[in-house]
């Protein structure tokens, strides 16, 4: 008994392995796009969500009013085909498209619409239980929404505030069926239904998320059958399954792996700037960084340009300031990031009197747009200790790290990593370059800022609705801010996505989305 | 038995609860709360806030925890904060990969680290012996984690063998085949560690059986050698290798955290990792309860199993 | 458990080293993990760059690059020095972790099992809570509340190890504190803390060193695991973990960054868990004293001369200078010298002696079932039907076990397996060499326990050995010896596990079975009322010699040597009462009264 087991088991064994081993990698299906995403999605329901992961999903499902005109950050219509904005800048008027429907039969119309606004701002909404709503302070200057006509809507504000139509052109704006939310209450996010160009077929949970092509799509049917969404949070999980054919799309690929897939004629590698500022925030209220020659010290101390280059592997640029270059329009190209030079650092701190200054680092191990936080981090480290300053670096976990920093570095340290993504000029620096936006006022100016002048340009640009005012404004603040050296200025981050050959008209967008509604695939 | 059961069952009942409030506490000590993992850079104090209030984290501790108890004693584990579903559904899910991962490493576990004590026993000393003992030790001395990136270097990326990670094929997979071959790598690289103790324990237990009177006598009965050894020596020393089973699936399960991370497996042991750090404290405390229940059970089943086998231990 | 410090300690000290080298396994693992400390303690000293300089420009060089031998990690930094510097402190973090978790943990286990009651419940459901939180979840949690840092890790780590340590030392404790000694202490009025640490620790020490041995490994695996996932030392330090978790994104395309602090961990904890083996088996009593050998299905035979294969008109058995040692690593010690004798047909044979003169190693050695190793046969030759069985092959003489010659055993409580039925037992015995199906070798079972006198046999049949009582198990031991119908039966010393009445009854058995049935018995036993009421011959045995042999009537009337005349007197008469020992005492010139 025992001996023919043992003879048959070898046997078994290799015919099992030969069974299951044989079938070579499965490769991606003809016309249907497998993208590798950064994780599961937590919620398809576009309003309830805040992931940058979750809205590549939701973007290719729903549709907003207006949207970011692809490759740029400009605003063109969507399901409103035009608006007026008063004179006091107080009320919009849309005119909504005729004749769109979602994916569920259901008419898109200005009840709609109102529908979408009130779930997230009106506490007392039937539907406000869907919710939270994470991100309805977009809207928060939203007082009133009314439906005109069938097809007209308008929006009354409390007060004026330009970022209001690049809001409307986030992913938080977007159109969810007020009847799909009906029918399935609480679950809608596993559930979602939108105008889109694709229409959400199944997710399994950790597996895929399934899309499937809208013929009826009121800008053209897209070109691919289905798109899949595949998570894989492990980044070289993601580049390993790219490598092995089990993905079309591989999205933020590390940056050592960029040059390998750059060189691969199986490949293409798609890279775009976006609104991305990546910075380490100095504690100007108490410590050496209380003296603006020790902040400006620590920018000529650090190697920008071997921090891109070597560690990011040149997946972003050296940053100048607080606003990024991808706003075109408000970016001012005559403030140069601040050259490597330790020699002048040295003297700077020479002057101030901070030479071995010891200071402490907050660091955290990974979070939206952190970019290699701990590598940065110790290479920010190691240069600093070539000027003599004892940095010591505490790692934290991200939501740690966030309720480390946000309620202010006062006694906790001297600075601390910090990136943000925007869809607007306006949003980083009055969140965090103002003196009311201390983080005692609520507001996440954990380093403690303070310039009159900056405050008064920022209140100013918030309130004018012409965009070239706006711009000169901004303009003006990045000079300022860049003297001031409130921060460490590092890296403003092109995203990047490798994608394979026979993949066609694919590209990534300024404001983070992923827009598949052109993509081809052979 | 049955009565053994029961009151194993309600001895179970005081730790699991000690364990809920020990992670309830927990989790409120750590900084950090969900509403700061939803907002991420936005987490102004008003949103917080206004979030908490909307997920009814604006309560005190105790009364928080009294509700969660009240709702689980109707079979209500609770919506997790951050996924939007229901605790229950999510924990069952990721419940079932885990099992799958778990139970298929605890069975090759098993089988090779039983055979290889076996052999190695009963080839005391001899090369067989040796090229096993070297194993088992290779077996416990390699990090699981880092096998598990060299297995993907090589088996999947390399040769293209084996897919690198994931439970099923994005497209065309979903089968049984599908399945086990994505099961290979990440259930072999648990299981390693738990080959080792299982084939050291199961060598130990076999040399202390080999030694025993019953075992001369069935040699003085003229047994052959094959039946000494695999009915009379096995069969002893197997009652003292299913408690160690028992713990090793503790040890399997807790394991599991590594290889599902390494291996993208849709785990329970990911899925915890990833509440901890969003701060979904019903998700945690429902995995918690869940992964502890079937601890609790396991060992369970292994104390019977051992009690069925052994007759002494039936009274 | 005492036995576990009862050797001598002065001589103890040397001899374990001594062993430890001889371990070559245990001692490569010494060497390794000696030069990797002595390498980690003169990180300060040795010619390495700076572990923390970095380099962006020459990073992830590959080994053997001009001034960096094992190249450069992502940020240009020296992968050999940091190496060198983080395997100090992944060293370092292990062990304090481990010493931690021993502390605490044998703490917990020396309080509960020594206290038991309320006090052990409360702490085992505290080790219980621990066992069935997932760890590695624990520890995140841990370092999630108290912050990052190695420190904070070591702690989280040490926390979830306590179960390991106050499971085994809390059984260690129960079985300790129960023992004469630990009684004693009490009584003479100790408090508990000063016998729990003056008299339960030091036996529970070495439990806690094995533990403790085979745990450092395994602890510095799990701090490099959850280095690994980020939670243990701060940049810009390195430690093992964490240079293979932050490598890892340069998996593909640069493996050596990963693959090298990867190889490191596994050779250190590879060295440390040989030497933990090294130091388990010195320190295990029974794994020292070899006992822990495997026994070969028949004893080894080494004989200096071939006897002749063959006897002419044999009787049933015929044993010629067997001669049979222990082999002790090297050199033979003899058990058992040029013993001979014979048994014919029918008759009965007593093999008597002191315990420890050899007579269990001579009724062994006939059918090679002499525990070996380390037993080995040196000389002699053993015949049944006239033939050696000692030149057979080992599938014949097994062949020849329980067929021809059967056994009865002394303990039938250990001799029979405990987890098998008796009546499965005896048929198993039918079916071995017989094989006349399962359920007639069941119907053979209960007729052969009817034989031996087992009421409602096949009632008992079903029952456990644990359920039957000493005379009824030993009748099942006859009951399996007949079950061939042998030529011979072997019984060493069948009734001494007995008490008195079922002793004679078992005798009784015996008799009536060799009379009815023609066996050969060879009785051992060292009892002279046994051999006198049952046994035709007597042969005497001292210090593995037959010293006398005859019938057994006249070496009662006259004994020749010394040593049959004490054996003969110590068999007291009844009424004798006090006078016994006055009448044995003389013959004891060496017991002092």
């Amino acid at each position: 008994m025992i001996r023919t087991w043992k003879g048959l088991a070898p046997l078994l064994l290799a015919a099992t392995a030969l069974a299951l081993v044989s079938p070579a990698m499965a490769q991606t299906p003809p016309n249907v796009l497998v993208v590798g995403q950064i994780a599961e999605p937590a919620s398809l329901d576009p309003n309830v969500s805040t992931a940058a992961n979750d809205f590549r999903i939701a973007v290719n499902i729903y549709d907003g009013l207006v949207r970011n005109t692809p490759g740029t950050l400009e605003i063109e219509p969507a399901l409103a085909t035009d608006w007026t904005i008063s004179e006091d800048g107080l009320e919009y008027t849309f005119n909504l498209r005729e004749g769109v429907a979602f994916h569920d039969g259901t008419p898109f119309n200005a009840e709609a619409v109102k529908f979408n606004f009130d779930r997230m701002l009106k506490e007392d909404h039937p539907f406000a239980s869907t919710g939270p709503f994470p991100l309805a302070f977009f809207f928060s200057s939203v007082k009133d929404v009314e439906v005109v006509d069938d097809l007209t809507v308008k929006f009354t504000l409390n007060e004026p505030f330009a970022p209001f139509m690049s809001n409307l052109a986030s992913p938080t704006g977007l159109i969810v069926s007020p009847a799909a939310v009906e029918q399935y209450g609480a679950d809608y996010g596993r559930h979602p239904v939108g105008t889109g160009p694709f229409k959400f077929e199944e997710w399994q949970s950790n597996t895929s998320v399934v899309a499937s092509r809208n013929d009826a799509y009121w800008d053209g049917a897209p070109s691919l059958e289905a798109v899949i969404f595949r998570p894989i949070t492990d980044a070289n999980t993601r580049v390993a399954e790219m490598l092995s054919g089990g993905i079309d799309v591989l999205l933020e690929t590390p940056p050592d792996n960029v040059a390998q897939f750059r060189n691969d004629a199986n490949y293409q590698v798609v890279e775009a700037v976006g609104p991305h500022v990546w910075y380490v925030m100095l504690n100007a209220k108490d410590g050496p960084f209380a003296d603006k020659r020790v902040r400006q010290a620590v920018n000529y101390a650090v190697n920008k340009e071997s921090l891109v280059n070597d560690v990011l592997q040149g997946t972003a640029d050296v940053s100048a300031g607080p606003i990024p270059p991808a706003f075109n329009w408000a970016y001012n190209e005559d403030v140069a990031p601040y050259p490597y030079d330790p020699e002048k650092a040295k003297a700077l701190l020479a002057e101030a009197g901070a030479e071995g200054a010891k200071l402490t680092f907050l660091v955290t191990e990974g979070g939206s747009g952190m970019l290699d936080p701990v590598p940065m981090g110790t290479a920010i480290q190691a240069d600093l200790a070539a000027v003599g300053l004892d940095v010591e670096i505490k790692t934290y976990e991200w939501n740690t790290f966030l309720s480390e920093v946000n309620p202010g570095l006062e006694g906790k340290g001297d600075m601390a990593e910090m990136a943000w993504m925007t869809s607007d000029p306006d949003t980083l620096p009055f969140l965090t370059l103002r003196t009311a936006a201390f983080p005692a006022e609520g507001g996440f100016n954990s380093s403690y800022y303070s310039n009159p002048e900056v405050d008064a340009l920022l209140d100013k640009a918030r309130l004018s609705t012409d965009p070239a005012e706006r711009g000169e404004l901004y303009k003006e603040v990045q000079a300022i801010t860049h003297e001031d050296a409130p921060w460490l200025f590092v890296a403003n981050w092109k995203q990047n996505a490798v994608v394979t050959s026979a993949v066609g008209d694919f590209e990534l967008q300024p404001d983070f989305s992923l827009v598949l509604r052109d993509v081809t695939k052979q | 038995m049955p009565t053994y059961i029961a009151k194993r069952l309600l001895a179970a009942i005081p730790v699991i609860l000690g364990l809920s409030i020990i992670v309830f506490l927990v989790m409120k000590l750590i900084p950090g709360d969900p509403a700061q993992a939803l907002l991420g850079s936005y987490a102004t104090p008003d949103n917080v806030a206004r979030i908490n209030r909307a997920l009814g984290l604006d309560r005190s501790w105790p009364e928080q925890y009294v509700i969660w108890i009240g709702n689980l004693l109707q079979g209500d584990f609770g919506r997790s904060y951050i996924l939007n579903r229901p605790v229950i559904d999510e924990v069952l899910e990721r419940f079932g990969a885990t099992l799958i991962l778990a139970g298929a490493s605890l069975v090759i576990c098993s089988v090779l680290g039983i055979l290889a004590g076996i052999v190695s026993a009963v080839r005391q000393f001899g090369w067989t012996d040796r090229i096993v003992t070297f194993f088992v030790l290779i077996g416990i001395s390699m990090p699981a984690f880092f096998l598990g990136l060299v297995f993907i270097l090589f088996f999947a990326v390399q040769w293209r063998l084996l897919p690198a990670s994931g439970m099923y094929a994005v497209y065309g997979g979903g089968d049984l085949p599908d399945l086990l071959r994505h099961l290979i790598l990440p259930a072999s690289t648990l299981a390693i560690v738990a080959t080792g103790v299982v084939a050291r324990l199961t060598r130990a237990a076999m040399l202390e059986v080999l030694r025993q009177d019953f075992i001369r006598t069935a040699r003085a009965k003229g047994l052959s050698e094959n039946k000494v050894i695999y009915r009379h020596a096995f069969r002893a020393a197997l009652v003292s290798i299913i408690p160690v089973l028992g713990i090793q699936a503790g040890f399997v399960l807790g394991g599991a955290v590594y290889i599902e991370t390494v291996f993208q497996w849709p785990g329970l042991g990911q899925m915890l990792v990833k509440a901890v750090s969003t701060r979904d404290l019903l998700l945690v405390q429902g995995g918690v309860l869940v992964a502890a229940t079937v601890y609790v059970l396991v060992n369970l089943l292994a104390d019977v199993a051992q009690a069925l086998l052994d007759p002494r231990l039936k009274a | 458990m005492t036995d576990l410090t009862t050797p001598a300690p002065a001589r103890k000290r040397r001899s374990n080293l001594q062993l430890l080298l001889a371990n070559r396994l245990a001692a490569a693992g010494l060497f390794i993990f000696g030069f990797i400390v002595i390498l980690a303690l003169l990180a300060p000293i040795l010619p390495i760059p700076n572990p923390d300089i970095t380099d962006q420009p020459n990073r992830l060089l590959p080994p053997l690059s001009e001034g960096h031998l094992l190249g450069t990690d992502h940020l240009g930094r020296d992968i050999l020095s940091r190496l060198i510097w983080g395997t100090q402190v992944s060293l370092l973090v292990g062990v304090s972790a481990t010493a931690l978790a021993a502390f605490f943990g044998s703490l917990i286990g020396l309080v509960a099992g020594y206290a038991r009651g309320a006090t052990d419940s409360v702490l085992m459901r505290f080790v219980d809570m621990l066992m069935a939180f997932p760890y590695i979840l624990l520890a995140i949690a841990i370092v999630a509340a108290l912050g990052p840092g190695l420190l904070n890790a070591l702690y989280a780590i040490a926390l979830v190890n306590i179960p390991f340590f106050a499971r085994n030392i809390r059984g260690v404790t129960v079985s300790i504190r129960n023992r004469e000694f630990v009684d004693a202490a009490r009584l003479s009025g100790k408090s508990h803390a000063a016998v729990l640490f003056t008299e339960v620790l030091p036996n529970v020490l070495p439990v806690i060193v094995i533990t403790m041995s085979t745990t450092v490994g395994w602890m510095i695996l799990e701090t490099a695991g959850l280095s690994f996932l980020g939670l243990g030392a701060q940049p810009p330090t390195s430690d093992l973990g964490s240079m293979l978790g932050q490598a890892r994104a340069q998996l593909f395309t640069a493996p050596h960054a990963s693959i090298i602090p990867g190889i490191m961990i596994f050779v250190l904890v590879m060295s440390i868990n040989l030497l933990g083996d090294g130091v388990r088996d010195v320190l295990d009593p029974r794994l020292r004293s070899g006992t822990l050998g495997r026994p070969m299905p028949v004893t080894r035979i080494k004989r200096s001369a071939k006897p002749s294969l063959t006897l002419p008109e044999p009787p049933a058995l015929v044993v010629e200078n067997l001669s049979t040692g222990f082999d002790t690593g090297g050199s033979i010690t003899p058990a058992v010298n040029n013993i001979g004798f014979r048994l014919d047909k029918g008759e009965c044979l007593g093999l008597i002696g002191e315990s420890g003169s050899g007579k269990s190693v001579t009724a062994l050695s006939l059918m090679g079932l002499v525990a070996s190793p380390p037993g080995v046969i040196t000389n002699g030759g053993v015949y049944i039907g006239g033939k050696d069985v000692l030149s057979l092959r080992e599938q014949e003489l097994i062949a020849l076990r329980g067929a021809r010659v059967a056994y009865v055993f002394q303990d039938p409580l250990t001799t029979l397996h405990p987890l098998f039925s008796v009546g499965d037992q005896i048929a198993e015995a039918v079916l071995t060499h017989n094989p006349i199906g399962k359920r007639r070798a069941r119907q053979r079972a209960i007729e052969l326990m009817d034989t031996v006198g087992i009421r409602d046999a096949s009632g008992r049949a079903s029952a456990y050995p644990h359920e039957l009582s000493g005379g009824q198990r030993q009748r099942i031991g006859i009951a399996m010896a007949l079950a061939n119908d042998p030529d011979i039966i072997i019984a060493d010393e069948p009734t001494t596990a007995l008490d008195v009445t079922v002793q004679a009854r078992i005798l009784e058995l015996l008799q009536n079975l060799r009379r009815e049935r023609g066996l050969a018995l060879l009785l051992i036993t060292h009892d002279f009322g046994v051999v006198a009421e049952v046994c035709d011959r007597v042969a005497v045995m001292k210090n593995g010699e037959i010293v006398e042999q005859g019938e057994t009537q006249t070496v009662l009337r006259d004994p020749q040597h010394d040593y049959t005349k004490r054996l003969i007197a110590c068999v007291p008469e009844l009424g004798e009462g006090r006078n016994f020992l006055d009448r044995v005492r003389p013959l004891f010139p060496e017991a002092k009264a």
